[in-house]
């Protein structure tokens, strides 16, 4: 165990490094806040200096390892053979699922990644970063010819790929967890820092992309009725659900429930932030489903289109992942333990194994 | 069989010690195996189809990302003229890549369309529809991201009009993709078919146990659970059988594999395949250097 945690400080310190080294490679950060969008200007040269310093961090890791022991079992240990048999079926419901729901249904959800998830949840970080990226390809170049292929899945690989990274960390730090029979006491508590924690991910994360000069839902254009209208129906049916859910985790009294929505929530923020900027110079902010009318709802309160497609994300992404979570939750808990614990992440991600 | 080995080659199967014994050692593959390497190879095939799969994919990657590089009007139409197009025709597949193309496309160019049009900002205002204003910059926005869109669904579904997927993978696999990933890749292509298979016959059973699932729209949403859960359930527990099945075949044992088949390649596909990448890079970096002005 020694060795792993060497292999770890090795990688946060050429990450840190990477980090340093491009933040002044990159000047200073334009911090002033842009009046139009209420971001940090330099937020995206930060965010890409981010991602270029956990990629190096990665490859020292797989290094280290490689150096000291000529293996990299750490990271193989995920694909076992159960693993790698897992993948196409998760593909395939990704497939499935996404196919009717999100394109042929018109609803304004995805739901393209259960299979990622619980590929990530089961398997491990790796794996499940694998299965969305590989989903996403297969979806469009090994289906091409297929009534299943689109030709538009390939360009959200990588967020497919951070979505079944994240599931595999929650998975590892026992997000999937049932958590039934909890003290009132307890499970209240659990519902307030839940709730906190979502509060400060909308401040931080969700309302700055929507705060122009203070916070608009949809613009105040009283020719826009239709769309505050869709807006009310949006934000009803957010705070039904919640209900909802808030019901089901007191008659349970699982607070599993509350770890998932938070879980969800965090994934989904972050899918949002990645995959705008691809939908919008990409695509011209749309993809076909039903979500599309949200797109136009912002650009016509007055949002450029980057920005229409941000307050989209923020909007749908969140909402769509959470269910995601929920749905593969409810799947882990219908499935026998004694099938989840043979996955190398299984007895964590289910709870058998404590830590 | 040394008839249809035209362009691949399943007959070169033995290694030479193998082959020596002509007693011990199966000398030629089963009738079903036969069978399988030949549905590898469909029978009809013009010169393009008749292209290592790889050369196929990276023209269609190249037209994908080309179109995006290039942006605009211009440059998306000249990969559409200059290579889609003579692609399928040389494939004698031009209608049917029109036709999959544009089932691929019209959705999402009616979103396009839609939201450009009507919710971009823009000074000129064409006409007005309620409280809509449809702009010359947002059909304008719409058209170019259209052609963009309309290429590379094009692109792809030559690709996979003319590619049986599984060659694709075995060859990629012969070029050092991982076999897992191989395996996992074609496996995908087994699973959705069967899944869906598996789909008819839950609804079957469920309506036998008087599930609503043709009524009215609330019926069918209730009806969605009892038939989605037990697919979801019961191919998650195939997972057992299959990977037991592959452990005994000895799935998980590291090293190579030796490949039963090659498709043949050319140096001048090679060639071509290199030219097309390093096109693509010029495309990429010409107008970030200023060399290259934008393409209209």
């Amino acid at each position: 165990m020694a060795s792993k945690w060497f292999r770890v400080a090795v990688a946060v310190v050429v990450g840190a490094v990477t980090l340093v080294v491009g933040m002044a490679a990159a000047g200073s950060f334009d911090t002033t806040v842009d009046p139009n969008t209420g971001l940090v200007a330099g937020s995206n040269a930060f965010m890409f200096v981010l991602a270029v310093a956990l990629l190096l961090a990665f490859i020292a890791y797989a290094g280290v390892e490689f150096a000291t022991t000529r293996r990299l079992d750490s990271i193989t240990s995920q694909f076992d053979t159960r693993t790698i048999v897992l993948i196409p079926i998760a593909i395939a419901i990704n497939i499935v699922l996404g196919q009717t729901v999100g394109n042929a249904l018109k609803i304004p959800l995805y739901l393209d990644s259960v299979g990622t998830i619980l590929v990530g949840a089961l398997a491990g970080p790796i794996p499940g970063a694998l299965t969305g990226l590989l989903a996403n390809l297969i979806w469009t170049f090994v289906l091409a010819g297929t009534p299943f292929g689109s030709a538009f899945a390939w360009p959200f690989a990588i967020v497919a790929a951070e979505i079944g990274l994240l599931a595999g960390v929650f998975g590892y730090y026992g997000f999937f967890r049932s958590r039934p029979n909890t003290s009132i006491p307890t499970l209240v508590g659990g519902v307030v820092v839940a709730g906190l924690i979502l509060l400060g991910l909308a401040a931080y994360g969700v309302l700055p992309f929507y705060a122009k000069g203070g916070f608009t839902f949809f613009g105040t254009n009283p020719t826009d009725s239709l769309f505050t209208i869709i807006a009310y129906g949006i934000g009803i049916g957010l705070i039904l659900a919640l209900v909802a859910l808030t019901i089901q985790l007191f008659v349970r009294r699982d607070l599993g429930v509350a770890f998932i929505v938070v879980a969800g929530a965090i994934c989904g923020v972050i899918s949002a932030l990645i995959s705008a900027p691809i939908s919008a110079f990409v695509f011209g902010g749309v993809t076909g489903s039903g979500s599309d009318i949200l797109v136009g709802a912002f650009q016509q309160a007055g949002s450029s289109l980057i920005e229409a497609v941000f307050q989209q994300g923020l909007l749908q992404d969140p909402i769509d992942k959470t269910i995601e979570f929920i749905v593969a939750f409810l799947l882990l808990q219908t499935l026998s333990r004694r099938f989840s614990a043979r996955f190398p992440q299984g007895e964590r991600a289910v709870g058998m194994v404590e830590g | 069989m040394s008839g249809r080995s035209a362009w691949w080659r399943a007959d070169v199967v033995l290694k030479p010690d193998e082959a020596a014994g002509p007693e011990t050692a199966p000398a030629r593959l089963s009738e079903a195996d036969t069978a399988y390497l030949a549905s590898l190879a469909p029978a009809a095939i013009s010169r393009y189809q008749r292209l290592n799969p790889l050369t196929k994919a990276t023209l269609a990657t190249v037209t994908t990302l080309g179109a995006f590089v290039l942006g605009g009007y211009l440059g998306p139409l000249l990969l559409l003229v200059g290579i889609v197009l003579p692609g399928a025709i040389a494939a004698h597949l031009l209608r049917r890549v029109v036709r999959v193309a544009v089932l691929f496309s019209l959705p999402i160019s009616i979103s396009v369309a839609l939201v450009s049009v009507f919710t971009r900002a823009g000074s000129t205002v064409l006409f007005n529809l309620g409280p809509f204003d449809a702009t010359l910059e947002g059909v304008d926005f719409a058209a170019q991201i259209i052609v963009r869109l309309f290429t590379i669904a094009m692109a792809l579904a030559l690709f996979g009009l003319t590619t049986e997927p599984r060659a694709f993978v075995v060859d990629l696999e012969r070029r050092g993709l991982s076999p897992r990933v191989a395996f996992a890749a074609a496996a995908t292509l087994e699973t959705i078919p069967l899944m869906v298979e598996r789909a008819l016959a839950i609804q079957a059973a469920q309506r036998a146990r008087g599930l609503d699932t043709e009524g009215s729209l609330s019926a069918r949403v209730r009806g969605v659970l009892p038939l989605v859960a037990p697919v979801i359930l019961s191919s998650l527990t195939e997972v057992e059988e299959r990977s037991l099945a592959l452990e005994v075949r000895s799935f998980g044992r590291p090293g190579r594999r030796d490949l039963l088949w090659t498709l043949p390649d050319t140096g001048r596909e090679r060639a071509l395949r290199w030219l097309l990448v390093a096109a693509l890079v010029v495309a990429l970096v010409a107008p970030l250097a200023g060399v290259m002005p934008r393409l209209p």
